[in-house]
């Protein structure tokens, strides 16, 4: 029986969730099915950088707060269920960024799997979902489906063509029209309300600080070439700031944001012989990002 | 940003915040949580290629006319008492030549 456990859990690792009719019903089975650990044996120093981004703890929140909490406890939201057992997809608007395979790889009682650890607070089970390189490099890697029809079962995509990839699955890389342009990222970190959900979520305003406030003044560059300057030779798949390394975060809060303080005292005079004694205090905070601060 | 005498009195406070602010539009109440929030009403955030300025005037208690001024910079996360300081100024202050 443990034999044909490890088969079974061996065969979710390598089968590409496309290749695989049945839904994730647990926590574990949608963990297997998007697990890229494989991708560490090439990939060594992106995945090292991508295991301390916030891609692979999505839904655990900024310090491990399991944000989704309130979604899965009666009358704290408008989605919540009255049981955790009754939980499904649509219980969990946030899916559509921070677990979106659970949209095409996943079914409710995954939901309902999910919620119960929630409630739980079960954060060992919850963090094992996560924003893995075949989220990006394949799910969320084509946005011009009717152009370019949905991403390749076996294909994963980047920034050129590879012929050959030494995978058991995936074996192309192709050049994706996408990934070094802004709208990549903007898919997730987003444009304001989404109103396709029964009620409105209004989660990061990201690209839509970007496309709004940052291009119309002039701006050019590209979400990546800040966010994931090379480091050692390899694109940064941490993609900071990661709000768990507080002086990391500080380094990158202090090359972004400047400020300048001036002061003087002196007697104020408003009326004769009525000096009013006053200190004045002037700042002049500037930001050299591509979007608001706050904003994710 | 805080105005203290020499033997540590604080004369003066006042905080700025700057972040977006939104209600779920049945209320007029600000909410946070992604999940109930449904619009913003207020953006005061830092913008790119704008230049957040702002002046504080203090009048200084009778017999006061030195401060010392302490303006920070801070990041918060998720609440006020969980924050990154960016920046902090301190500058000694007086109206006497």
């Amino acid at each position: 029986m443990k034999f044909l456990k490890s088969l079974v859990v061996v065969f979710l690792v390598m089968i590409p969730i496309s290749a695989f009719g049945e839904k994730a019903k647990t926590i574990e089975e949608l963990a297997a099915m998007y697990d890229s650990a494989r991708c560490k044996e090439c990939h060594a120093e992106i995945y090292a950088r991508w295991e301390n981004s916030h891609h692979a703890r999505s839904l655990m929140g900024v310090q491990d707060g399991l944000m989704m909490t309130p979604l899965a406890i009666k009358g704290l939201t408008p989605f919540s269920p009255d049981d955790p057992a009754q939980a499904t997809l649509a219980t969990f608007p946030c899916f559509k960024c921070h677990l979106p395979q659970a949209l095409v790889a996943a079914d409710d009682a995954f939901a309902a799997d999910y919620a119960k650890a929630l409630v739980a607070q079960d954060k060992a089970r919850v963090s094992k979902l996560r924003i893995t390189c075949i989220v990006c490099h394949n799910t969320k890697a084509i946005i011009h489906r009717l152009s370019e029809g949905p991403p390749e079962a076996d294909v994963l995509y980047g920034s050129k063509d590879v012929a050959a990839h030494d995978d058991e699955f995936f074996k192309k890389i192709k050049k994706g029209s996408i990934m070094d342009h802004a709208i990549m990222c903007g898919q997730c970190h987003g444009l304001g309300p989404n109103l396709e959900f029964e009620n409105p979520v209004q989660c990061a305003t990201l690209y839509g600080s970007y496309e709004h406030n940052y291009i119309s003044k002039g701006g050019t560059q590209q979400c990546q070439e800040c966010h994931m300057k090379k480091v050692d030779g390899f694109a940064d798949h941490l993609i900071a700031p990661n709000w768990n390394d507080l002086e990391g975060t500080k380094k990158i809060l202090l090359d972004t944001i400047t400020m300048d303080v001036q002061t003087v005292g002196y007697d104020w005079l408003l009326k004769s012989k009525d000096w009013k004694p006053m200190v004045v205090v002037n700042t002049k905070i500037n930001q050299n990002a591509g979007h608001r601060i706050p904003d994710g | 940003m805080t105005a203290k005498t020499a033997d540590g009195k604080e004369v003066y406070k006042t905080e700025r915040h700057y972040h977006t602010q939104a209600t779920d539009c049945r209320t007029n109440k600000m909410l946070y949580g992604a999940q109930v929030k449904t619009q913003y009403i207020r953006d005061t955030a830092l913008q790119p290629f704008e230049t957040k300025a702002e002046t504080f005037e203090i009048f200084l208690p009778a017999g006061v006319r030195t401060v010392d001024v302490t303006v920070s910079l801070r990041y918060e996360i998720n609440k006020p008492a969980n924050f990154i300081e960016i920046y902090k100024v301190e500058r000694k202050v007086s109206l006497d030549r």
